[in-house]
């Protein structure tokens, strides 16, 4: 052991030696994604995917950024933690300067650690309140958080609906829990009488057990905070049981597959979330959109991708102003902006990193699967 | 008392299909000794088969009764060539080796045929169309049943029936029933044993691809990765019926779907796969060779 020492560090000196001049030798910034590319929401991870591919291709056609190039790293961790952590140990691997995503404040949450040790910067449209707890200076939140969706719901309900009966469900995601506690803690304030609180397991497809209990409470209003593959299937079970309740899903229900596992059944259900990309009234919103549609041939999957495209759009915009590839200085300018044009609104960080705002609607989808926006 | 019953059809629609699918992995069991885990996988390999042939043929849109027959024949049949492909490839190279490397391939094809449906497909939830079946809902009672589950109890009883019929009235039932309990005896008396295996196989493939369909129409989304908790659900099933034994295998599908449902409905949801494998063990320290399982146990 003794003799193998000296060698072992001597290898593993050259080895970081290397690995510092390739570093030092490239000519590239590199931005890394983790999202869900494949399981679950692959639908949502595709999309930040192609959102971010968008972007980086728009400025690396103008010379790329600091006269650099920009190159992108995925990572697929499934929306999963377990993947997550093995995803963030990669991209710091591969030398990356900020992470966008992931999609899930699961996935999110279990990676923060690497990226704060690494100092690399993190931006996510993970929702969950626990997400900025931690007072990382490496994380950025480019959604709005659960409390602020909560205080909203509790004032739909109980100022707007007028519900006197509330069934709450949530899955066992740190996204969906922590929403679903926001919102009874929210609703107990304005003295709602929430009936049931219960929990079911994403994805194993059958409810029935868990509605039927539900039937029996003859409930006004069924409140969802977990995510659309459930939410559909929820949604299509409840009207196949028959219970007359409204079906009030969380802004991750907010998705095609949505309507498409919902199928007739979606009509009539109200989503809340902040505004859909076809309503933003920004005209860089409106670029964006057709710029995608042009080179996917699609639509962005949700709100959320474009939520993750402006965290983007903020790092490489205060790149570009402080002049500096320094993941320090890019945080200070971070919490510098003010009212930075995004897509989905002006972006400005509180100290903490969480986007400060919030603007949620409730839209009712009509029978051909198009929103309504019913209250704001 | 309607909740009770509600629960009470619940539990048994879902108990229908963890029976079919544990028809699979008892019949095999019960002739070769081997746990099939790559059957689950082959099941929702049907689901992903049943939809890519309803959009294909009839374009997603078409109801019609001879529509559902020919997607569930076509199925069944790919399902079943699939599934005789199976056991040619990955388990009679292995019939004389020790029972641990049939195990093994077992998984191994398992994950292959996850893989290969992944790879064909692709890794997202599909969505089965909401018409596949009629969205007709009859409320009995305060009792509320969907054609589809109608559909999946009624033919699912008419499918066990129907195999119990099989095993004991025809010759070939006999057959597999010889083999079932001394191969090399059934050997002797002229009975061909390689062609009552692929018998076999081709039953439990169909058996499964049946359930596969119902799953996909029953829950509309469909992910590659499925296979794995039906099938392990399904196999909790066999044994608890007592494994190689058939009407076992049914008995114990619909016992654990009705037992999941009460959980569920009674207790919680966290509870409910906790309780089905306490439920397990209990059987296993009580009755170790199942409910039904008293006719195989001299064998093992």
């Amino acid at each position: 052991m003794k003799r193998l020492f000296p060698k072992l560090t001597a290898s593993l000196a050259v080895c970081s030696v290397l690995v510092s001049a390739s570093v030092a030798a490239t000519n590239v910034i590199k931005i890394g994604v983790q999202a869900p590319i494949t399981g679950q929401y692959a639908n949502e991870g595709q999309s930040i995917d192609n959102g971010v591919k968008l972007i980086v291709d728009q400025y690396n056609a103008k010379g790329g950024v600091l006269g650099k190039k920009i190159e992108v790293v995925t990572c697929d961790d499934q929306g999963t933690a377990q993947q997550a952590a093995i995803c963030a140990k990669k991209l710091v691997n591969e030398g990356v300067k900020a992470v966008i995503g992931s999609y899930t404040s699961g996935a999110t949450e279990a990676a923060q650690t690497t990226y704060n040790r690494a100092g690399v910067l993190q931006t996510s449209d993970g929702t969950s309140d626990s997400l900025i707890a931690h007072k990382y200076w490496t994380f950025f939140r480019n959604s709005f958080p659960n409390s602020a969706e909560a205080d909203y719901t509790a004032k739909y309900f109980v100022d707007g609906k007028q519900y006197k009966k509330i069934v709450i469900l949530s899955d066992y995601s740190s996204y969906s829990t922590d929403l679903a506690d926001a919102t009874i803690k929210a609703l107990k304030a304005k003295n709602a009488n929430i009936i049931y609180e219960g929990k079911i397991k994403s994805g194993s497809q059958n409810f029935t057990a868990t509605l039927t209990k539900i039937k029996s409470m003859d409930p006004d209003v069924i409140y969802f905070s977990g995510y659309y593959t459930d939410g559909g299937l929820l949604r299509a079970q409840q009207i196949q049981l028959g219970i007359k309740a409204d079906f009030v899903g969380g802004d991750s229900n907010d998705n095609p597959d949505y309507m498409k596992l919902a199928g007739e059944s979606a009509k009539g259900t109200l989503l809340i979330n902040v505004p859909t990309p076809d309503i933003l009234p920004y005209d860089i919103a409106k670029t964006f959109l057709t710029d995608y549609k042009t080179k996917f041939n699609a639509t962005p999957a949700s709100i959320w991708s474009l939520m993750n495209v402006d965290g983007l759009r903020a790092i490489l915009h205060v790149m570009e102003q402080t002049k500096s590839e320094d993941t320090k200085v890019i945080a200070e300018g971070l919490h510098q902006l003010k009212d930075f044009p995004g897509i989905t609104g002006p972006v400005t960080f509180r100290e903490d990193g969480e986007r400060i705002g919030g603007g949620y609607m409730t839209y009712e989808v009509q029978a051909d699967k198009s929103y309504k926006i019913v209250y704001q | 008392m309607d909740i009770f019953l509600q629960q009470m059809v619940n539990g048994l629609t879902i108990g229908s299909l963890y029976a079919l699918v544990a028809l699979g992995y008892t019949m095999v069991y019960g002739v070769m000794r081997l746990i099939n885990f790559a059957h689950g996988d082959l099941v929702a390999f049907s689901a992903f088969i049943g939809l890519s042939v309803y959009a294909q043929i009839f374009g997603e849109s078409v109801t019609s009764l001879g529509a559902i027959i020919v997607v569930f024949a076509l199925s069944a049949l790919i399902v079943a060539f699939v599934g005789v492909l199976l056991e040619r490839l990955a388990y009679r190279p292995l019939r004389t080796a020790p029972r641990l490397s049939a195990v093994v391939s077992a998984l191994g094809a398992g994950l292959v045929i996850q893989n290969s449906v992944m790879l064909i497909w692709g890794p997202n939830m599909k969505i089965f169309p909401s018409n596949f079946f009629p969205a007709t809902i009859w409320e009995i009672g305060g009792i509320v049943i969907t054609f589809t589950q109608v559909m999946i109890l009624g033919v699912s009883s008419v499918l066990m029936v129907g195999l119990y019929f099989f095993i004991h009235q025809t010759k070939i039932g006999t057959a597999i029933r010889a083999v079932a309990i001394d191969q090399d005896a059934a050997k002797l008396m002229g009975i061909n044993v390689g062609r009552i295996i692929m018998i076999i196989f081709i039953i439990g493939s169909a058996l499964g691809a049946v359930a596969g369909l119902f799953i996909g129409s029953y829950y509309r989304g469909i992910t590659f990765d499925m296979g794995w908790m039906y099938g392990l659900n399904a196999f909790v099933a066999a044994i608890m019926g007592g494994i190689g034994n058939i009407p076992g295998a049914m008995l114990g599908g619909l016992l654990l779907g009705l037992f999941n449902a009460m959980i569920t409905g009674y207790i919680s949801t966290q509870w409910a796969e906790t309780f089905t494998f306490v439920l397990l063990i209990a059987i296993l320290v009580f009755r170790p060779t199942g409910i039904l399982g008293e006719t195989v146990a001299e064998k093992v």
